[in-house]
């Protein structure tokens, strides 16, 4: 889960003292749940040393053993990349004009080193209210909520109006590996094909003292673009250097790019964010905010708002250097000096226009600027659809009364990129703490109560958007 | 190697026929550079195996040369070989090259960098100047005293040694100083850094003798940072303060100074130079806080590495994924210090120079010795001068303090002064040293060879 809003409200919220609930006994369908989510978490799904493939396949089984039959799992892989394969999995709708709706979440995780983690990351350990292993809330809390539900329905006998497919996939943590969502929208668009999809990087927010502050609905997210700025020069001795260095001229461009901010703009989606986030955070801050929502040049409003690095983020398009490289010996001047400029643009601005944006605050024809070759397509906002948004806002209302639901943008990518026609929303439900809950870090973890009642959320959300009885 | 000066690109010269002996050492030379002597893909074991079947076919015994590399270097070879002098008493001079070259990376060159081509009159190669060319002499210089039966008082002692491009790695020429100075032990040393200029119109103004070099010393600028995920950068940035701090050391200069050598070769080259420029060099003799004096003298790259200590970053690396906020960003910055200059005071000119604490500066690698210049004796300068007269004449000898290190440092801390013998011409772009398409001039290397070979001789048979 790459969505991170939810750091925003660090600075934004007072601190309390952190609630430990008790454990208390679950219900036998919750019981059911535990022994799944326990097996996918257990099954270690790193680029390194795991098996998505595995993963797929047990929860395959699952899925058969309640009803499901083989024509309606799909387990699919490329030849090169075996361990990294995934599962569609098809429940039919009964009304035959109704468009499907697809369920995506990803089954791979982030590495995690046992020696650094104070417990063992692959196995489910149930703690204080919480549950620790690596991928308990990244992303196989969704991915088990998902597989769950396709079992509950089945074997409830529920036949939604709509048809319903899940769609587990890998490699939404690495780069340059498989990426499973985007194998299947080019290889297979028929399997996945649907009106919309509900995917991670929504959500919602506990503060310190574990109240419930806000549910996230993701809708849209920024693109990612690099740039590689190059320098060259034809070098010579260290012992006799020349006014002219590439080193020195790469860190004029870099310093200038550091100094650089791209202007304040506005998408359907941050614009209800910022509008719904200036009520709770209230005072100054959100004074501020609505205040730049008037008038995004209003350069005080935007100073005290863009304090926070999360809504810094949301409101425009950010440039920053993340790699250094230059020169080929310490006692020869740099012939050639790098750096890439890692770019999150906002929707609504295209590569093209960040790259003349570059050109021209660098302003040094000296400098090279090259975007890096990328496969992923240009990131659309989905619309802020009513009937996406009002479902999710009145299940809400009976299962977390009171908590606003903010759309959110994500400023980080998610497979949503890839599934080009399709508008992807990130579901809210699930509840995380403001530290991040360990996501892609140390010793993962997310809070018990967060994930049965997000269960039920969901479960019961997937069944008002796909109607039928 | 270093040093040079500045004034342009010579003049186009038609190949010239060359004598027999020229055409033997030609093919030494050739063979030499064309051997890959870089410390990622080359071997100076293997050049100088080849250097010592030449010198066995010359008529040198096994006795007279040791090949010698360690087993964690094994292909960073070198070695020593004798040609015995006729007074059992005589001190021998040791004459040091080193045959290791900077890496070359073919993609960036014009030309192949591993194959000797000769082009209106410039021989290009990696290593064609630096130091194959006075490696290459010296060898052959054996070889034909040898194959000559020339008898000579003294001994000469010849030393190819590998490692003295690269910082860290194994050195030749320190293994010996430490564990066989008796192979190399000598009354003096000639080595590389000579400073000779030749001007835009490839007209010979000086030749340079090198006694004293400045200091090499590697500092390492480096800033850390929490980092984070690159979609939410945050106001602090480990590669900003870097780039900040290089912005800042790219303006910095230290200031001028003096020793007796440079003394001496700014006064020689103020007469030689005359106009603007040697009116200047004689004011900022005066007064070397004469700011416009300095900005004319300093224009010139090498003038302006001899007034100062130089400091200038060479390698950056920061970051560690393109989707993450930078923990660390650093640069190798390579210092040239003054000789008398010590680490500490070089490290808080640079500190003061970057002026923010978050930027660490620390030196980095090898701490060089600073050992005394080696006095200019009439044997050694006086017959350098003599002999020069012959090959070059009307062309002045300027005593030189490189502004760069050879492998000199070790042999004169070790107790044998060593001198960059005179001969070698650059040109004012710097003949792409260290650089892209490093080259030679084809007349300047035979005459070259012809004045050494001379010379050798005249020290040789000296009392």
């Amino acid at each position: 889960m790459k969505a991170i809003w939810t750091a925003a409200l660090l600075t934004a919220l007072a601190t309390g003292v952190q609630a430990q609930p008790q454990a208390s006994p679950i219900r036998p369908d919750q019981a059911s749940f535990r022994e799944l989510y326990k097996e996918l978490v257990e099954t270690n799904t790193t680029l390194s040393s795991g098996s998505c493939t595995d993963a797929a396949a047990k929860l395959g089984a699952r899925l058969k053993a309640a009803g499901f039959s083989d024509a309606d799992l799909t387990y699919y892989a490329s030849s090169e990349k075996p361990k990294e394969g995934g599962l569609v999995a098809v429940l039919h709708g009964s009304a035959p004009k109704a468009k499907p709706m697809l369920l995506l979440a990803h089954i791979d995780v982030v590495e995690a080193k046992r020696a650094d983690w104070t417990r063992d990351p692959f196995t489910l350990i149930e703690e204080g209210g919480y549950f620790y292993a690596r991928g308990v809330a990244d992303d196989k809390a969704q991915a088990a909520i998902w597989t769950d539900a396709l079992i509950r329905y089945k074997t409830s006998g529920y036949k939604p109006a709509r048809t319903i497919k899940l769609a587990l996939t890998c490699g939404e943590e690495t780069t340059y590996a498989f990426n499973g969502a985007q194998w299947l929208a080019q290889n297979r668009p028929e399997l996945i094909a649907a009106e919309f999809a509900l995917n991670e990087g929504g959500g919602g927010m506990l503060d310190a003292s574990g109240r419930p502050v806000l549910l996230a609905m993701q809708v849209g997210e920024k693109d990612v673009q690099n740039y590689w700025l190059e320098v060259t020069n034809p070098g010579g001795h260290s012992s006799r250097p020349v006014p002219e260095n590439a080193i020195y001229r790469l860190a004029a461009a870099v310093t200038k790019v550091g100094n650089y901010e791209f202007p304040v703009t506005f998408t359907p989606t941050t614009r209800a964010f910022f509008g719904g986030m200036s009520k709770i955070v209230g005072g100054e801050t959100g004074a501020a905010m609505t205040a730049l929502l008037a008038n995004p040049t209003d350069a005080a409003a935007n100073a005290l708002v863009s304090k926070d690095p999360s809504f810094h983020s949301m409101l425009r398009t950010t440039c920053v250097a993340t790699l250094l490289d230059a020169g080929h010996a310490n006692n020869a001047l740099p012939q050639r000096a790098r750096a890439n400029i890692n770019c999150r643009i906002i929707p609504g601005e295209t590569k093209a226009s960040v790259l003349a944006e570059l050109t021209r605050v660098i302003g040094d024809p000296k400098v090279s600027i090259t975007p890096e070759t990328t496969t992923r397509p240009v990131a659309i906002e989905p619309p802020l659809n009513p009937a996406i948004v009002g479902p999710a806002k009145t299940l809400a209302a009976k299962y977390f009364p009171g908590v606003p639901m903010l759309p959110v943008m994500s400023t980080g990518a998610t497979d949503a990129i890839f599934l080009t026609g399709i508008p992807t929303y990130g579901v809210p439900g699930v509840f995380g703490d403001m530290d991040g809950n360990g996501a892609h870090g140390l010793n993962e973890r997310i809070r018990v109560k967060s994930i049965y009642e997000g269960r039920d959320y969901l479960y019961d959300l997937v069944k008002l958007y796909a109607g039928g009885k | 190697m270093i040093a040079t000066v500045a004034l342009l690109c010579a003049t186009s010269l038609p190949a010239q026929t060359l004598r027999p002996d020229q055409t033997q050492f030609r093919s030494l030379y050739k063979e030499l550079v064309e051997t890959n002597t870089t410390l990622s893909a080359g071997s100076c074991t293997d050049a100088a195996a080849k250097m010592a079947v030449r010198l066995k076919a010359a008529g040198f015994t096994d006795a007279d040369i040791k090949l010698f590399s360690v087993p964690d270097h094994p292909k960073e070879g070198g070695l020593v070989a004798v040609l015995s002098g006729t007074d059992p008493k005589a001190e021998a001079i040791l004459l040091l090259a080193h045959i290791d070259v900077v890496e070359a990376n073919r993609a960036d060159w014009s030309r192949d960098p591993f194959t000797l081509i000769e082009e209106d009159g410039w021989f290009y190669a990696r290593g064609a100047s630096d130091d194959k060319a006075q490696a290459a002499i010296f060898t052959d210089t054996l070889i034909r005293l040898k194959s000559g039966g020339t008898k000579l008082r003294r001994p000469l002692k010849l030393a190819l040694t590998c490692g003295e491009e690269t910082g860290g790695a194994f050195n030749g020429a320190e293994w010996l100083v430490k564990n066989h100075k008796d192979w190399i032990d000598a009354q003096f040393a000639l080595n590389e850094g000579s400073v000779g200029i030749r001007d835009k119109d490839g007209k010979k103004v000086s030749l340079g003798m090198q006694a004293g070099e400045k200091v090499y010393q590697d500092f390492r600028f480096e800033a850390v940072n929490p980092g984070g995920h690159s979609s939410r950068p945050r106001p602090d940035n480990a590669i900003y303060e870097l780039a900040a701090a290089l912005v800042r050391l790219g303006q910095y200069e230290f200031p001028v100074q003096f020793s007796d050598t440079t003394r001496a070769y700014f006064t020689e080259t103020a007469k030689l130079t005359g106009g603007a420029t040697g009116a200047a060099m004689t004011a900022l003799l005066a007064n070397p806080n004469d700011a416009a004096a300095n900005a004319i003298v300093s224009k010139d790259p090498t003038f302006h590495s001899m007034l100062r200590t130089t400091c200038v970053a060479t390698r950056i690396d920061g970051g560690h994924a393109n989707n993450a906020l930078a923990q660390r960003a650093g640069a190798n910055v390579n210092c040239r210090m003054f000789p008398g200059d010590s680490v500490e005071k070089v490290r808080a000119q640079l500190v003061a120079a970057v002026n923010n604490p978050a930027i660490s500066v620390a030196p980095s690698g090898e701490i060089s010795p600073t050992p005394p210049p080696p006095p200019l004796t009439p044997l050694v300068y006086g017959n350098a001068k003599t002999v020069a007269a012959k090959y070059f004449p009307g062309v002045p000898i300027l005593p030189a303090m490189s502004t760069g290190a050879t492998d000199g440092r070790y042999l004169n801390a070790g107790g044998i002064p060593t001198y960059g013998v005179p001969g070698r011409f650059s040109d004012p772009d710097g003949n792409g040293v260290h650089g892209l398409n490093e080259r030679k001039s084809v007349e300047g290397l035979y005459t070259e060879r012809d004045y050494l070979s001379d010379l050798i001789q005249v020290y040789a048979n000296s009392k």
